[in-house]
């Protein structure tokens, strides 16, 4: 009964995001309503999740040990960026996530996420995977 | 491999036994008596933090005053406390783990050590790099550095006596917690819950640096030291044995060998009954759904044998948690009145919110009791079975991974975390410094990489809906499971406390106050210190004078949680309100200050 209950306030909540449609798209994500995402950018997402990135940069990416990655990503560069997560920053706390296979497949995925977020195009930390 | 190492270590025990290992005890139960010393990280082996001064007392303590400060050198999180000897202060720093000795006379280094420690252990403390002090006894003085190096270093010099390995940082195990010294052992833990590390005890020879034993949190029972006849636990209502393979039963597949229970609280001892007390942490993931089962012994109370290792019983307080309720926080061992009977008793606040009381001959449950009125996770702890009657709202696992569940109180940082309570035995009350934080957990699926992150939750954190206080400083009745009065702060009490003979009890607060109150939590002094206080008060006299002090140093976890905190911020981008507030009173700075009344 109760997850009926929160099915038909999901639906009442989709469709009052439908009627928006506001779509933004760059050569680096695809994103509709500020939450649901290309599916590369929702890899970067899962990504971020399991990395568990958010322990020190925050769970909507505002900093806290960490740097605020909404700020940094508006001067960090593409390859910089990379080679920070790939290397690391170990004086500072930051880890290097070469040996995370799944970080190291997804960077561009990981990169476009959070560029995404920086941008302000990405409304919401939790994303969705557009269909 | 494993049984060779048992067997040396049951070995190695009984020449200790034999051997004249009341030694190294005799000494610091010596020092620890006379109250001019601070000579362990809780003043004693009972985890009472209480002074018998009292030349600093209720009448007099609104005239403290400082006496001197000394900076470590280092920012971030200071926890724990510096340690007095006789004329000599030894005290530590966060990362690098540097050791300082003081002579108390001049405030001048008599020695630094400043160990070369690889940085990639930084990360891998996420999200501080805190340390939470050093051990002395047998004329040296103990360091448990980060990267799991234990160090034994001669108190006159500083010099390495001896330094042994007691983890695999590569993946993850590194360590924050103060060695204990009991008997002639030095006895230390291990954290790494959030990369999968299984947690385990060590104890280590003061003399050699050569491992005792190590007991496991979790697996096969001979390597948890577990006798499947003799080890007890509560159940049914009674002591009983806890039977073959408890741990192995309990989760599913080989989870277990990375299934956390970490160990890096404040542990106890009771000389007369032989027995080192200590919690294990959470059971690793944070995603309750890839590890069905009671996930034993994570999150239980131990009581070993200092010796042997082997376990006299375990009390699990969260089977299958759901919301990383470690239970690492520091053993108290006090003797009170329980329902009109006198018992050497256990006293345990747990991050889930509950204050157990146990009788800690046997491990049989007398109280447990909610010691902040927010606590919701769970309704009560059912007596006969021991077990936390769980909310099915608040139930991370019943609501499953990829839902986020709401309004959960405590936070994943607990009632209260590790910040150690003290205990008067003047008063019979115990004096809680306690988190007052509710969360929203949203647990997902996680792939184990051995040396990289395994959480599998996104958290947020804010204090309780309507209210504004994210702390109180309690008053606690052990035998009754009762707050006897309770003082608002408006952050998380993240200092350790310290009870003293004069009837004033001490704390610091996030903010940077160190405080003192009177024996009804009546606020009687406080001093702005530069930085958040995170570590531990502390007393000892000097040429006839007492002395009060505290390192100040805002971060840990008390710090991040705070940042986390105040403003439920789930979509917002830039900083949190919290942060900013917190900015508002403090920055990081480590520094200690010592005070004492005018002449």
């Amino acid at each position: 009964m109760r997850s009926a209950l929160l099915f038909a306030v999901l639906l009442t909540g989709l469709c009052s995001l439908a009627g928006a449609d506001d779509k933004v798209q760059t050569d680096l994500y695809t994103v509709i309503d500020g939450t649901k995402v290309d599916a590369d950018t929702y890899q970067g997402f899962r990504t971020w999740r399991a990395a568990a990135c958010d322990r020190c940069h925050g769970a909507n990416q505002e900093g806290l040990v960490g740097p605020a990655l909404v700020e940094s990503l508006k001067t960090l560069s593409r390859d910089d960026f990379k080679k920070t997560v790939t290397e690391g920053r170990l004086e500072k706390g930051m880890p290097s996530f070469s040996a995370s296979k799944q970080v190291m497949d997804n960077l561009d995925h990981l990169y476009a996420y959070l560029k995404g977020r920086s941008d302000g195009a990405i409304k919401r930390a939790k994303v969705e995977l557009l269909k | 491999m494993k049984i060779p190492i048992r067997l040396l270590s049951i070995s190695l025990g009984l020449a200790a036994a034999v051997s004249g290992s009341a030694v190294a005890n005799q000494e610091l139960a010596k020092l620890s008596a006379d109250p001019s010393n601070w000579a362990m990280q809780a003043g004693d082996f009972s985890n009472h933090r209480y002074s018998e001064l009292k030349q600093v007392n209720a009448g007099n303590v609104s005239k403290l005053q400082v006496a001197w400060m000394f900076s470590t050198g280092v920012l971030r999180g200071h926890e724990g406390s510096p340690l007095v000897i006789g004329d000599t202060m030894y005290l530590h720093t966060p990362f690098p783990n540097n050791v300082f000795a003081l002579d108390l006379e001049t405030q001048k280094i008599k020695w630094k050590y400043a160990p070369k420690q690889d940085p990639a252990v930084i990360p891998q403390m996420c999200c501080d790099t805190v340390n939470r002090g050093l051990a002395y006894a047998d004329g040296k003085v103990f360091l448990q550095q980060a990267d799991s190096n234990l160090v034994a270093l001669d108190a006159k010099s500083g010099k390495v006596v001896w330094s042994v390995k007691n983890g695999d940082p590569k993946v993850g195990a590194v360590n924050t917690n103060a060695p204990h010294v009991f008997k002639d052992k030095i006895i230390t833990g291990i954290s790494g819950g959030e990369w999968g590390v299984r947690g385990y005890l060590s104890a280590y020879d003061i003399k050699t640096g050569k491992m005792v034993w190590r007991g496991y949190s979790t697996g096969p029972d001979s390597e948890m030291l577990i006798d499947p006849n003799t080890t007890t636990t509560w159940t049914d209502g009674a002591v009983k044995a806890v039977g073959a393979d408890s741990s192995l039963k309990t989760w599913k597949g080989d989870q277990w060998k990375i299934g956390g229970g970490t160990t890096w609280g404040w542990y106890s001892y009771d000389p007369d009954l032989n027995l080192v007390y200590y919690g294990s942490g959470n059971p690793s993931t944070w995603n309750p759904s890839q590890r069905p089962g009671d996930n034993k012994w994570s999150m239980s109370i131990w009581a070993r044998d200092v010796d042997s290792g082997k376990v006299k019983w375990v009390y699990q307080m969260t089977p299958y948690d759901e919301w990383d309720f470690d239970g690492i926080n520091e053993m108290i061992l006090a003797d009170i009145n329980v329902g009109g009977q006198a018992k050497k008793v256990l006293v345990h606040f747990d991050r889930n919110g509950f204050g157990y009381t146990l009788d800690r001959t046997n491990g049989a449950l007398l109280v447990a009791q909610k010691f902040d009125p927010a606590v919701n996770w769970a309704t009560h702890v059912d007596m006969k079975s021991g077990r936390p009657q769980v909310v099915s709202k608040y139930s991370t696992a019943q609501n499953g991974a990829d839902v986020n569940s709401k309004g959960i109180c405590p936070a994943a940082l607990g009632s209260k975390d590790q910040q150690p309570a003290a205990y008067s035995p003047k008063t019979k009350l115990f004096y809680v410094p306690t988190n007052h934080v509710c969360m929203d957990y949203e647990p997902f699926a996680v792939e184990y990489v051995a040396g990289q992150p395994y959480v599998g939750a996104t958290l947020s954190m804010y204090p309780p809906p309507g209210e504004k206080n994210m702390g109180n400083f309690i008053a606690w009745d052990a035998g009754t499971g009762k707050i006897v009065w309770s003082k608002g702060e408006r952050f998380s009490v993240w200092s350790g406390a310290l009870a003293t003979a004069g009837d004033v009890v001490f704390y610091g607060t996030l903010e940077g106050y160190l405080k003192a109150v009177d024996n009804n939590g009546k606020e009687l002094w406080k001093f702005h210190t530069p930085s958040g206080i995170i570590g531990n008060v502390f007393t000892y006299q000097f040429k006839g004078k007492q002395y009060v002090g505290v390192f100040s140093g805002i971060g840990g976890w008390a710090g991040i949680g705070m940042a986390a905190g105040l403003e439920k911020d789930q979509d917002g981008l830039g900083a949190v309100g919290g942060y900013k507030e917190l900015r508002d009173f403090t920055d990081l700075g480590g520094q200690l200050t010592i005070f004492t009344l005018p002449n």
